[in-house]
């Protein structure tokens, strides 16, 4: 059985510590850079609390990278040294240069990157391309999606500050507007230019936005608004891809399956439920095992992360020069 | 070890799902599939790189784990009877028969034979109907005082219009579901029904209803209602649906079991529709009976079940014809 040890114990850990804990893998444990969070992580979930990357590096043969972004190039690239298959949240790295070395370390080492861009496993996301694939819609010719949800406050600690510093974390762009990248480059293919406009640089407290406008190397043009400029709770999604032959859309305010309120508290609750198996962060790192179990094609491979990074950072590239961004030319 | 499946018939519309399904699970082997309409039976065969077989004892004697028999309704009893003898898992589709008797002889000989028989009631897989049950069996809504239901579709046509196939239209087609998921959710039962029922409303043509609202009430004091017509004409987004509204002390709590969708517009002529997304009902159901033989363990949804549904159908009719309710016995 694979043994996989977790290095960063946020908030996002603890989703894919879910998810490990309902697939046929040991957890061997975990490491961050401040103990007692391990320690912690390791209590609520199982396995140990490892005090050196070098020793949860040495109990696995998975290594889950869960740290924030500015922190991804050093466990990923200790983990691809030591020969271990690595998960990596997105993005894969904060700059396109780091993501080129992980890329040329990883390519070396041989061994499998798997970067978690999870909308790719979103069962109404992978509907709508699946539709486009089958041809319902014939040639497609625009795409336009929406990722719109508060300021992440993560209770106010360390991990809010280090959103709220935009160098840090590249802002909503490389945070939201990446997931929406990443699925226009799956549906539509190499994304030629962009040009974005944003509240990067307007000095508002607590808030970022963007509009990014993208041409494709097919000739089809994209829309995508990321925001933490919206108000608090569940993140608006929509989506729709036009083609020659027809239109495929999705808005997550539609009517849900499920929907109540009860009297003590009379809020209205809505969701979607879904079968376990289609839960997004549970079938991405199933897919992830079963591509380690029979060598089968990462649906996320390491060049799509490399080539998210890369349009985001060209967006905020483009947010600052007012002028479009060209792909091929861009570096950092 | 690879679980052996056999298809028994191709008549409902649920077969073709219920193959794509079957291909999903990984321990899965279609070993087999007949049906009475030999051109069918080998396509489809063909399609899914399986046997077709001459004759449904041709399939009887290939060794099988389950058959899944998915014969017009009043088929059901003579494919069963000829299956229990040789299979040890029956997953058979809605409703059980056409009539009580022949549902109890299903039930009868499987006992008799050592199968088991599950009736293929897939929307207890929808993911909201299975998280409603979650939240009623929480006791979240209180005391519930009723369920006002629909489960609406498009005119089938085929075997489903014929009254001698099918056992008859839009109520027989379209109570089960919903009268089974009530049975389950409050494990009770139907104690009245009363039934206001439409003939060739829709279809002026077709000699058959298509229309149905039942009002009933069950043995926990819950009352409710359910819409089973075929109303939703050709060009409609959707095929049709599944809801329940529940109304309680402490709360309501609104069931669309066939949402999400994501909604595409294509075809010649264009139109709109709903696409369901993520896994779908019949999914649930091909896994529930997979494990089933997998742990050997009893039916989720047993023949009894299935007959229980189908009495209701059958009260419904006859509440129709007398103009009264009709209450039914539980012993």
């Amino acid at each position: 059985m694979h043994r996989v040890g977790i290095v960063g114990a946020g908030s996002i850990s603890r989703i894919h510590a879910g998810a490990w804990a309902r697939l046929p893998v040991e957890l061997a444990g975990w490491h961050d850079v401040v103990p007692e969070a391990a320690v912690a992580a390791a209590e609520r979930w199982g396995g140990r609390a490892f005090d050196s990357l070098e020793d949860l590096l040495a109990a696995s043969d998975i290594v889950d990278v869960c740290t924030n972004v500015t922190a991804h190039p050093e466990p990923v690239l200790a983990a691809a040294h030591a020969g271990k298959a690595i998960v990596c949240e997105k993005p894969l790295a904060r700059t396109v240069a780091q993501c080129e070395e992980i890329l040329a370390v990883c390519t070396e080492r041989q061994v499998p990157l798997f970067v978690a861009h999870v909308v790719r496993f979103f069962p109404e996301f992978e509907a709508a391309r699946r539709t486009v694939q089958a041809g319902t819609i014939g040639k497609p010719g625009m795409i336009r999606t929406v990722r719109a949800g508060g300021f992440p406050r993560m209770g106010g600690g360390a991990a809010a500050r280090r959103y709220a510093d935009f160098e840090q974390s590249g802002g909503v762009i490389m945070d939201v507007g990446i997931h929406d990248i990443d699925f226009h480059r799956w549906c539509m293919g190499e994304v030629e230019r962009v040009f974005a406009r944003g509240l990067l640089e307007a000095g508002v407290p607590q808030c970022d936005h963007a509009l990014l406008v993208l041409r494709f190397e097919s000739g089809a043009i994209g829309h995508i608004e990321a925001s933490w400029a919206h108000t608090p709770g569940r993140t608006r999604t929509h989506l729709e891809i036009a083609g020659d032959q027809g239109l495929v859309a999705w808005d997550s305010r539609d009517p849900a399956s499920l929907s109540w309120r009860t009297r003590a508290d009379d809020m209205p609750m809505a969701q979607n439920a879904l079968q376990e198996a289609d839960h997004p962060y549970f079938a991405e790192l199933a897919h992830f095992l079963d591509c380690l179990d029979t060598g089968r094609e990462l649906r996320v491979t390491p060049h799509d992360a490399l080539m998210a990074v890369k349009v985001s950072q060209a967006a905020l590239h483009s947010i600052r020069t007012g002028q479009p961004v060209a792909i091929a030319d861009f570096r950092d | 070890m690879a679980i052996r499946i056999g298809l028994c018939s191709l008549d409902h519309l649920h077969a073709m799902s219920y193959l794509a399904c079957l291909a999903e699970v990984s321990d899965i082997e279609l070993v087999g599939i007949w049906d009475d309409d030999k051109k069918l039976r080998e396509a489809t065969a063909q399609r899914l790189g399986t046997q077709a077989c001459a004759s449904l004892q041709d399939l009887l004697d290939r060794d099988l784990d389950g058959v899944i028999v998915c014969s017009a309704n009043a088929r059901h009893r003579e494919h069963v009877e000829a299956v229990a003898p040789h299979t040890p898992h029956i997953l058979c589709e809605k409703p059980i028969a056409t009539s009580a008797a022949d549902g109890q002889a299903m039930i009868d000989v499987c006992q008799a034979a050592g199968a088991k028989l599950q009736i293929a009631f897939p929307v207890r897989f929808a993911p909201a109907v299975a998280e409603a049950k979650r939240m009623l069996d929480a006791n979240r809504l209180g005391r519930v005082y009723s369920a006002a239901c629909t489960n609406q579709g498009f005119n089938p046509g085929r075997w489903f219009v014929d009254q001698e196939q099918s056992g008859g239209g839009a109520v027989i087609d379209h109570t089960v579901h919903v009268i089974d998921l009530l049975r389950w959710f409050w494990n009770t039962e139907v104690v009245e029904v009363y039934a206001e029922i439409g003939y060739s409303f829709f279809r002026p043509d077709l000699d058959i209803d298509d229309a149905g609202l039942l009002s009933f009430r069950l043995a926990n004091g819950i009352y409710g209602t359910l819409d089973t017509s075929w109303s939703r004409p050709e060009g409609h987004h959707s095929w049709g649906n599944v809801i329940l509204e529940l109304v309680g002390s402490e709360g309501i709590l609104s069931v669309d079991a066939f949402r999400p969708h994501l909604d595409v517009t294509a075809g010649t002529p264009r139109r709109s529709h709903w696409l369901p997304w993520g896994r779908s009902p019949d999914h649930g159901l091909i896994d529930d009976f997979a494990d089933m033989i997998r742990t050997g363990r009893e039916p989720s949804i047993s023949g009894h079940d299935g007959l229980q549904a189908l009495r209701v159908a059958l009260a419904a009719y006859e509440s129709a014809q007398t103009g009264q309710p009709v209450a039914l016995d539980h012993g």
